[in-house]
């Protein structure tokens, strides 16, 4: 991966912990509790297609780590995202062309893979994110009614923002 | 080796994971207080009930030290008993002394004028921390043996901790070892002098008494006995005993800061009370109404 491959990178990692921190995790404390928006899981969705596992990983962590940062809550972002990177692969796989994702296909936006299959991988990429992370956010059994609800809350709210910001950036690296 | 390192390159992201997903867990709960308390609830629960069973198997190998442990709590118990038997009451505007037993309940006309206001259960330790910054204790009793969050816990010989959660069978003790626990403590020798006693972090046998007035002169070795202000500790119940000179408090120089020996090891404690006091409802909703004063 050269510099300017690596730059849109850089670039929407700033951008989408700056919003997340500084714009939509003020207005959940503004508009209420049920309305959640995470947007940086975007970070890793967008990452290439054939980087390895454990650097996936690892830049899931570090954007989960900056978001907690910010809140402050230690720990949750972070695992939210680690589970992510590592799931990727598995919530992408149903909608990869046959015989998987070739090296042209750089990444798994709506350039490469049309909005349909795009929005599907992102839905289902997107509920792992939510439920992970109001799981760990809850942490206990017994507010399994309260993390469903906003899960699928947070999930309606953030693939609306999800269409908005590909519709505006349309990612291609 | 080879094989070995083979498997980690093939399972690569799975070993990530599960590496990273522990620091974040590690994270969650050390720097969440919702999420510690939730863990440290649950490890309390499931925990408690292995630590018991190992408990009674280490408890036969020490059946001696028990017993004289036992029998120095009885003697403390009987002299306790002893002196809340003495309770003076106000009688037609005079102070009599008469004797009371309250355990008997017999049908005096004193009976309803006096009111014992602490009641206990005995408990054993069965995990206890002294290394941390913030120390926690777990005892064998819960809330199906009338342990409530808030109660004081006492050794025969000193305080150890405020009880904060409750399972029906076990409860998770705040040590005095615990940066948030503070205690009212007294000097019987300076008129009853009190101040709070807190856990700098440290030495786990030595705990700082301030708010005590510059011009109270304490000395080395003094008794420092529970003030009973807390109202979940009774009062003159032993502490300890003041160690080295008292110096200027460096934070607020019109009070000294004492530093006080425990009499109770930390790192020993085994048999415990657990106190209630039985009008701390009363006096709380009371001390609501200071507050909505204040507002």
């Amino acid at each position: 991966m050269n510099s300017s491959s690596i730059t849109p990178h850089v670039l929407r990692f700033i951008g989408l912990v700056a919003v997340q921190s500084l714009l939509l995790n003020q207005m959940t404390g503004s508009i209420g509790a049920y309305f959640n928006v995470l947007l940086y899981p975007l970070f890793i969705l967008f990452l290439p297609l054939q980087m390895a596992a454990p650097y996936l990983i690892l830049l899931g962590f570090a954007v989960g780590v900056a978001v907690d940062a910010f809140v402050p809550s230690w720990g949750i972002h972070a695992g939210a995202g680690t589970f992510s990177a590592f799931a990727r692969g598995l919530a992408l796989m149903p909608f990869a062309p046959k015989g998987g994702f070739s090296t042209k296909d750089s990444i798994f936006a709506p350039a490469t893979m049309g909005w349909q299959t795009f929005l599907q991988g992102t839905a289902l990429f997107m509920a792992m994110h939510l439920l992970w992370y109001f799981s760990f956010s809850y942490f206990s059994h017994l507010f399994a009614l309260e993390i469903v609800k906003k899960t699928a809350a947070a999930w309606g709210l953030t693939m609306i923002f999800v269409a908005l910001y590909v519709a505006m950036f349309n990612p291609k690296k | 080796m080879g094989k070995l390192l083979e498997l980690l390159l093939r399972n690569g992201g799975f070993v990530t994971f599960l590496v990273v997903e522990v620091i974040c867990f590690a994270m969650m709960v050390n720097f969440n207080t919702r999420q510690g308390e939730i863990w440290a609830n649950t490890t309390g629960i499931f925990g408690g009930r292995a630590l018991e069973k190992r408990q009674m198997a280490s408890d036969y190998f020490n059946l001696y030290e028990r017993a004289d442990s036992l029998a120095h709590l009885v003697d403390s118990l009987q002299l306790r008993l002893s002196n809340a038997r003495q309770v003076q009451v106000p009688i037609r505007d005079t102070f009599f002394l008469v004797s009371y037993d309250s355990l008997s309940r017999t049908d005096s006309i004193l009976r309803k004028t006096v009111r014992p206001q602490f009641q206990s259960v005995t408990a054993k330790v069965i995990k206890n921390s002294v290394s941390g910054a913030n120390n926690w204790l777990i005892i064998n009793r819960g809330s199906s043996d009338g342990v409530k969050t808030d109660m004081a816990v006492l050794s025969p010989v000193g305080i150890v901790g405020i009880v904060r959660h409750v399972s029906p069978h076990f409860s998770l003790v705040m040590s005095v070892l615990h940066q948030q626990a503070k205690i009212s403590a007294a000097l019987p020798q300076q008129k009853n002098a009190f101040g709070s006693l807190t856990w700098d972090g440290g030495d786990p046998t030595v705990m700082t008494l301030r708010y005590i007035p510059q011009h109270f002169v304490v000395k080395e070795n003094e008794p420092v006995v529970t003030s009973g202000y807390s109202l979940m500790f009774p009062a003159g119940h032993p502490v300890g005993k003041v160690y080295g000179s008292p110096k200027t408090d460096a934070e607020n120089p019109y009070f000294l800061e004492i530093k006080v020996k425990l009499h109770q090891d930390m790192t020993t404690v085994r048999d415990v009370s657990v106190v209630q006091n039985l009008f701390k409802a009363e006096t709380d909703s009371l001390q609501l109404k200071i507050k909505a004063n204040e507002q």
